[in-house]
């Protein structure tokens, strides 16, 4: 038996293989008369090829004879060494030459299935099949896919390079601006101090001037008493009385009055308004970040702690739908019940009954919409298969973007609070501004003699005033030096190549919902007025290839919101193919020039250069 | 939104605030009937023992039947409280009592009304069960002896059935007397005759807001059952509990239900409960060392519920055995119908299940694809959905044969439709998966939607093929489409309507590769009393829905099954998944466990649970790997399907609200260790298959207790979280998160070895394994031959020529025997005997292969070309010298070789390399 799988009377008794079949086999004879080397990929050659009659498998296992090669029986189970060329091994592997096309590695379990997996066909020499020889058509057709994508990674890779660039300069100016910042930050906090410490002594000589005046005064009264005891005639005239008491009122209504009424009020209201917005903002990036979390947490924690009961809700209202069945219509029972296994809310189901058949089949209709108009969930990846199905799949993307067609894709540069802050910072940051302050404040400082009372009010007013505006001043850019520092800490890449799409938010169209992807913040989808959050931002993954935005809202019956973004080397940033492949975890693709990476170019171009290589002679006038 | 906050937020007050949802369970207790709920019941169980006072008079054998009436002994007795006197006027009139047997042991007991004194309505008897080759085997009696009292009539060479007239008590013993099994022992038979409604009484019956009108009043049935010399009994599917059945009633049992039978659509089910879920079946088996295995059987479609009454349940009865042998009562009852019973006297528990699936047909011959793995999700959303899944089992090298579509695929879930934008070239799709050697297969469920547009509503509406409602309009119920409703699959002729829907020309869209699961079909009604249907519905020939309730989802398999054999003019046989089942559903389909949960218990009772559908004749079962609801642990995930690999039916399937789970999802390690998992499954295929034809042939289940296959080792009597799958090879899930050790017990005298390893374990010992999570403990049991296809493809359809190998595992007497059964797959010419059936007996040191097939004309023969390229030989000691092929006198080497391809070290065990022999030829192998 094993002698008859020798190669020649193998080849013999095999006549009705294509003649373009019998050429590899020769070929391979070619390359080393004695054995039979079917399904040998190229870089394995040598390893068969020895003057020894005796291989062993790759793993080491075993020592085997040339003549147990590909005799159909598996003799290196852990790797199939000895069975390339048959499916005796299920470790095996196939290769076929495809030529014409690029070359293919196949589990051997391919082999003689009954299944044309190589373009050449030499996976199916068994005769129960035939399989045509396809590779000049398809592999004309991936060339010029890959052609195409060459073309758009060439182009990818220079914006990169720019991109990169821009990136650099942007970071650098932020950094630059951060240390400027602080800088400021700590020169002003100094200003601040000594007219803080300036402001106290003023109030403790306007106390004292207080306490002297009172004291005066009670010196007055009392010499008035005495006075006055002296004199009681002179009782009818006590105005100066009431007007020292009321002296005290007014001098504190001044006090009040130096920053509101003598300060600019646009100006204060600016500051204060300025503040306010920080506030708000470091809220909004630290705090509610946190707080939201927290209050997520809660929540989750709420919806966990009643999960087990789950069916709950709508089994709660189960209950109280079956406890009084007769108050619920049998559609509304029929609803409710069927709400369990649907996990749609039935309590909006109740509560909108009539309208929720509607609705019902609106969603239906939107998801087939959006469903026959998106690309399904895996095919996106760029991973290198050998397959050409994913290739294609690659390709058919790009394709479909090129089209740019429907559905509506954009972007825009949000406009943060950080953005307006700088450009208010950036309008004060000529190198005088803050040499003016110090001058200001030095004047301030030294016209300003608290040693003499009583108190200049003009004066004291001037340094409150100051005190006040610096003080907003210096908050001001303390927020902005936390907004920097904040963004600056984010992984940007290796290059800081993301850099500029920071502060960037991509949107796409999708019917009646608008996604809305912001990097290193957050992903919406919007609806109308409502807007549910898809994710914060959590981080790249797959060494950048993916964005990963997590902990979005909570999904009724389901895990929290959640989208992963595919890059892929494309011309322009745009966001495509929002998909929800498990219920409530999203995905989307992210062109951009940010990941045409040179080496993957290169790799393209050499494949092309194969394949071109690989195409057989005097097939181009076929 | 907003609006939906505080609402969101009111059910949580409502469920924090409410008492009596501290449940953590969202099993809706209270959305379903308990006994004391359900007046039938509550009033049986609150009967006394010997309070039935029938007696047997006029016995005589007539048409070949032993017959006899059954009336009230004392009549003029109304000594007793006023109830009984109302009962005594109720049950005044006699009611008749046959028995009839039939060879191979079997007796048939029905008890109904006296047609002659013409009751309000004829009681309904299930039609369309019992096979029609059985009725043929009715053994006429001619004769009956009367000794003592006791109307005794043979039943079999060594068992007798005997009617006691009074007390009215039905034996079945050996002719050595001991008792095998009885009915009425305890005096608890009750038969609630139909009547005429009195003046001002009321037979309604209201549940959580429905109204059953009951407009033929009480007509339960029930009676006490036992069984004789049994350890534990088995079977009345389908619970999530134990496969030993635990006791319902007596000392000790607190507050538990009767094991229920009523299909019902049971919202995230719990183990170990007796409620009732998707299917029915009123078979119980009792086994014990001694006596060995009985089998009772009530073919009656009604609600039922069975109670297992533990010792000294009966205290105050002063019943005590002449015998002294040890038995198990139960106690049966059902809302209606008639007593239509059968008793099998075994002995052996292959003999029960032979003796039951003669009378309600054994297993169908599934095609060879069905037996592989499926993948199933609701669901898959569309076209390219499906290509991907498919190319990436593809990449990732693991096979599958089947790609479901679940209900999402039509068009707003009128069956039969294409949701086009999702689908629409659903022809392509099928094809492209047909290329490979795959099918799709797709859903459709009963109820249909009540839409002028839709030609199946607008059809049956106009021919009247609906179930009508107590008012005799087409009912109309909530389910998947919204307002449906549901065909009537009592009528035959509704049932062939049904069948052609599934031609190629009606089924737009479906092609030879597609095929068809019903689910929802117990029926699931929503908005319906128990999420069902009214019991009070009508069915064709005014039957009543209480009647025939549990029969419903077997009618619309049958109808669904009739339908795909037509469609190809009887030669692709169907496959058709049901939820539902009763007894005769294997004749048409497989069924499964319904929508568990991803939680390890639930894994642990799917054993149970598939077992038990084994021994009342359903082969062809399994639960949904992973769990439907939930998300499953990567570990659960893996462990579901180490263990799914051996459910006669291997599917996995995920509910639309749970993360992607297919199986490359999960880390390189967990893709890798599935992936091998499922190899296990195509690689004893030709194994899985030969035990199917067994299953179709005897009943025998693929998968058994381990107790079928060593019945005389009581230790394995209670076992069911190991299970053997056919007679070679034992099982052992594993049912712990991160179990580093697991015990098991290995029944019989002789060895076992270890699958993976070929390490031999002593038999009759527990033993302590250590478990790493590659694989779940699997042996072969010595003396065994077991047929395997070890090529890994894509799909079975690329094995059907590859070489086989044989495991043979010796005994202590350096013997094994094995079969092998093989034939084209798919169509019905095994029925024309074209097969290969083998048996393999190695003995004195050599292997032949045996013909068990008859000889086929040559037109039927099936041919094929498959060789044997591997024999291993586990127990052997090295052979060097090879081994010499008879007749062609061709010698083989023999080597050591692993036991199974896989990457990693495997042991090397002695191997006869490329025998080069055909399975279709006779030859023998000596090891030299």
């Amino acid at each position: 038996m094993q002698k008859k799988m020798k190669n020649s009377c193998f080849i013999s008794s095999f006549f009705f293989l294509s003649v373009f079949y019998l050429l590899i086999l020769i070929d391979r004879s070619a390359a080393s008369s004695s054995i039979n080397l079917l399904g040998v990929s190229p870089q394995d050659l040598s390893y068969y090829s020895g003057s020894s009659s005796v291989i062993k498998c790759k793993d080491g296992s075993k020592k085997i004879n040339k003549s147990q090669l590909n005799d159909d029986f598996c003799d290196c189970p852990a790797d199939g060494t000895d069975e390339p060329g048959t499916s005796a091994c299920p470790n095996g592997k196939f290769y076929c030459k495809n030529a014409g096309h690029i070359p293919v590695t196949l589990y051997s379990s391919r082999v003689n299935d009954g299944i044309c997996d190589c373009c050449d066909g030499s996976d199916e020499y068994d005769g129960k099949v035939m399989c045509p020889n396809t590779c000049w058509e398809a592999g004309k057709m991936a060339r010029d896919r890959l052609k195409k994508k060459i073309t758009t990674y060439s182009e990818g890779v220079t914006l990169r390079r720019k991109e990169i660039e821009q990136s650099k300069l942007a970071a650098e100016k932020d950094a630059a601006e951060l240390t400027k910042l602080k800088n400021e930050e700590k020169i002003l906090k100094g200003l601040v101090q000594q007219l803080q410490d300036r402001k106290e002594q003023i109030e403790k000589a306007e106390e004292k001037e207080r306490l002297q005046k009172e004291n005066e005064r009670l010196q007055k009264e009392k010499e008035e008493k005495e006075k006055k005891d002296l004199e009681d005639k002179e009782s009818d005239n006590n105005a100066p009385d009431t007007g020292n008491t009321g002296g005290v009122t007014t001098e504190s209504t001044d006090d009040d009055h130096i920053g509101l009424v003598e300060d600019s009020p646009p100006l204060e209201d600016v500051t204060v308004h300025g503040k306010s917005v920080d506030e708000h903002q470091h809220s909004d990036d630290n705090e509610e970040a946190r707080s939201s979390s927290e209050g997520e947490h809660t929540a989750t924690e709420e919806a966990s702690a009643v999960a087990p009961e789950a069916g709950i809700d709508t089994a709660s209202k189960g209950d109280d739908a079956s406890d009084n069945t007769e108050s619920l219509s049998k559609e509304e029972l029929g609803r409710i019940v069927g709400s369990r296994w649907t996990g749609k809310k039935s309590d909006q189901e109740s509560a909108e009954a009539d309208s929720a058949a509607d609705d019902e089949d609106h969603e239906e209709q939107t998801k087939n919409i959006e469903d026959e108009e998106y690309n399904s969930y895996e095919s996106e990846t760029e991973d290198e298969h050998s397959t050409y199905d994913d290739e294609e799949a690659d390709d058919h993307v790009e394709d479909l973007e090129e089209d740019a067609s429907e559905p509506t894709s954009s972007s825009y540069k949000y406009e943060t609070d950080d953005d307006s802050e700088l450009t208010d910072i950036s309008s004060r940051s000529n190198p005088s501004w803050l040499e003016k302050i110090q001058n200001t404040v030095r004047n301030i400082l030294q016209a300003v003699n608290l040693f003499q009372t009583p108190v200049d009010k003009s004066e004291a007013a001037r340094v409150r005033k100051e005190y006040d505006e610096l003080n907003a001043k210096l908050s001001k850019i303390q927020s902005r030096i936390s907004s920097l520092t904040q963004k600056v800490k984010h992984d940007f890449g290796s290059e800081k190549e993301f850099y500029s799409l920071y502060g960037q938010c991509l949107e796409m169209k999708e019917n009646k919902y608008v996604y809305k992807v912001c990097p290193f913040k957050q992903a919406t989808q919007e609806e109308g007025h409502g807007s549910t959050r898809l994710g914060s931002w959590d981080k790249f993954e797959d060494s950048y290839r993916i964005m990963r935005f997590s902990n979005g809202d909570k999904c009724w019956n389901g895990p929290d919101r959640s989208l992963t973004v595919r890059l892929r080397c494309g011309l322009k940033n745009e966001i495509t193919d929002v998909d929800e492949p498990s219920r409530c975890e999203y995905e989307a693709l992210l062109s951009t020039p940010v990941v045409c990476l040179e080496e993957k170019l290169k790799e393209l171009q050499d494949k092309l250069a194969l394949m071109n290589k690989e195409q057989p002679q005097g097939h181009d006038e076929l | 939104m907003k609006y939906t906050h505080n609402l969101y937020l009111y059910l949580l007050v409502i469920l924090l605030v409410a008492p009596h949802l501290t449940t953590v369970f969202s099993w809706k207790k209270d959305e379903f009937r308990n006994c004391n709920q359900t007046p039938f019941c509550k009033r049986a169980r609150s009967r006394k023992p010997m309070s039935c006072n029938l007696i047997a008079t006029h016995v005589e054998v007539s048409d070949g039947d032993l017959k006899a009436f059954l009336v009230p002994k004392n009549q003029e007795n109304q000594e007793e409280d006023q109830e009984n006197q109302e009962k005594g006027e109720i049950h005044s009139k006699a009611l008749i009592l046959s028995l009839s047997v039939y060879s191979d042991g079997i007796l048939r007991l029905k008890i109904d009304e006296d047609p002659s004194l013409d009751p309000p309505k004829k009681r309904f008897e299930v039609p369309d069960v019992i096979e029609s080759g059985f009725l043929e085997k009715k053994l006429w009696l001619e004769s009956v002896e009367n000794k003592g009292g006791l109307n005794v009539v043979y039943l079999n060479g060594e068992y007798e059935a005997v009617l006691r007239s009074d007390p009215f008590e039905v034996l079945v013993r050996g002719k050595d007397g001991k008792s095998v099994m009885s009915l009425n022992s305890h005096g608890l038979f009750d038969f609630e005759q139909l009547r005429v409604k009195k003046e001002g009484e009321d037979w309604e019956e209201r549940w959580k807001g429905h109204t059953d009108r009951r407009p033929y009043g009480p007509q339960s049935i029930s009676f006490d059952v036992s069984f004789y010399d049994v350890s534990f009994v088995y079977g009345i599917p389908e619970h999530a509990t134990s496969l030993a059945l635990k006791p319902t009633r007596g000392p000790g049992v607190d507050d538990s239900e009767p094991y229920r039978l009523f299909n019902l659509d049971v919202f995230e089910y719990l183990h170990e409960s007796p409620f009732g879920l998707y299917g029915s079946i009123p078979f119980m088996l009792g086994h014990g060392k001694s006596r060995g295995t009985s089998g009772f059987f009530w073919l009656n479609a009604a609600e039922m519920q069975i109670d297992v009454l533990k010792d000294g349940w009966d205290a105050e009865s002063s019943i005590t055995l002449p015998s002294g042998q040890s038995r198990i009562d139960t106690f049966w009852m059902s809302e209606a119908g008639v007593v239509d019973a059968f008793f099998f006297v075994g002995p052996g528990p292959k003999d029960v299940i032979r003796q039951y699936t003669s009378v309600t047909g054994t297993s169908a011959l599934p095609q060879l694809f069905a037996t592989a793995y499926h993948q199933c999700r609701w669901n898959y959303r569309d076209e390219e959905d499906v290509q991907n899944v498919d190319s990436k089992f593809d990449e990732h090298d693991i096979p599958y044969d089947v790609l479901w579509l679940d209900i999402e695929h039509t068009d707003g879930k009128k069956y039969f439709t294409w949701d086009r934008a999702l689908f629409p070239n659903p022809e392509d799709m099928q094809k492209k998966l047909a290329a490979k050697g795959r099918k799709m297969v797709t859903i459709v469920d009963p109820h249909i939607k009540r839409d002028n547009s839709y030609h199946i509503h607008k059809e049956a509406t106009e021919k009247g093929y609906y179930v009508k409602d107590a008012n005799g309009n087409d009912y109309d119920g909530w389910c998947w489409p919204g307002s449906s409703s549901y065909i009537d699959m009592v009528n035959p002729e509704i049932r062939s309507w049904w069948g052609e829907k599934f031609s190629y020309q009606e089924y737009v869209g479906s092609t030879p590769s597609l095929y068809i699961w019903n689910d929802m079909n117990e029926p699931s009604v929503f908005n319906g009393p128990e999420i069902s249907m009214p019991r009070d519905a009508l069915h064709y020939g005014n039957v009543e829905h209480r009647e025939l309730h549990n029969a419903y989802g077997y009618y619309f398999h049958m109808a669904t099954a009739g339908g795909l054999v037509k469609r190809e003019s009887g030669n692709d046989r169907p496959f058709v998944l049901s939820r539902a089942f009763f007894p005769g559903t294997q004749k048409y389909g497989a069924v499964w466990t319904g929508d568990n949960t991803a939680e390890w218990e639930q894994l642990r009772v799917s054993v149970p649970m598939v077992l038990t559908l084994g021994l009342t004749g359903l082969a062809f079962s399994g639960a949904d790997v992973g769990g439907f609801f939930g998300n499953p642990e990567p570990e659960l995930l893996l462990r579901w399907y180490q263990v799914g690999a051996y459910y006669p039916f291997f599917r996995g399937h995920a509910h639309h609200d749970t993360k992607r789970r297919e199986p490359w999802l999960f880390g390189e390690r967990k893709t890798e260790l599935i992936r091998e998992a499922i190899h296990i499954r195509y690689m004893l295929l030709p194994y899985f298959y030969t035990l199917f034809r067994e299953a179709n042939v005897s009943g025998t289940p693929v998968v058994r207790p381990l107790w079928m296959e060593f019945p005389s080792d009581e230790g394995t009597f209670g076992t069911d979280e190991a299970f053997m799958v056919g007679n070679s090879i034992l099982v052992q899930g594993i049912y712990t998160e991160g179990a580093k050790q697991v015990s098991v017990y290995l029944p019989g005298e002789q060895s076992w070895y270890d699958m993976r390893t070929g390490t031999a374990y002593t038999g009759g010992v527990t033993h302590k394994l250590d478990v790493s999570e590659e694989a779940i403990p699997a042996f072969q049991r010595a003396g065994t031959i077991i047929p395997r296809k070890d090529r890994f493809r894509r799909s079975s359809k690329q094995m059907e020529n590859d070489p086989y190998t044989l495991v043979i595992a010796l005994n202590s007497s350096r013997e094994a025997e094995g079969e092998l059964y093989v034939d084209d797959g798919k169509s019905f010419a095994f029925q024309q005997g074209s097969y290969i059936h083998r048996r393999f007996v190695f003995s004195n040191g050599k292997l032949t292969s045996i013909n068990l097939a008859p000889a086929a004309t040559g037109k039927s023969q099936f041919v094929t070309d498959c060789t044997v390229e591997r024999i291993i030989l586990l127990g052997h000691s090295p052979a060097h010298k090879g081994a010499l092929v008879e007749p062609s006198n061709q010698k083989a080497d023999v080597e050591d070789g692993p036991l199974m391809l896989r990457p990693g070290r495997t042991p090397a065990v002695p191997t006869i390399r490329k025998p080069g022999v055909r399975i279709t030829d006779d030859w023998t192998i000596r090891i030299l």
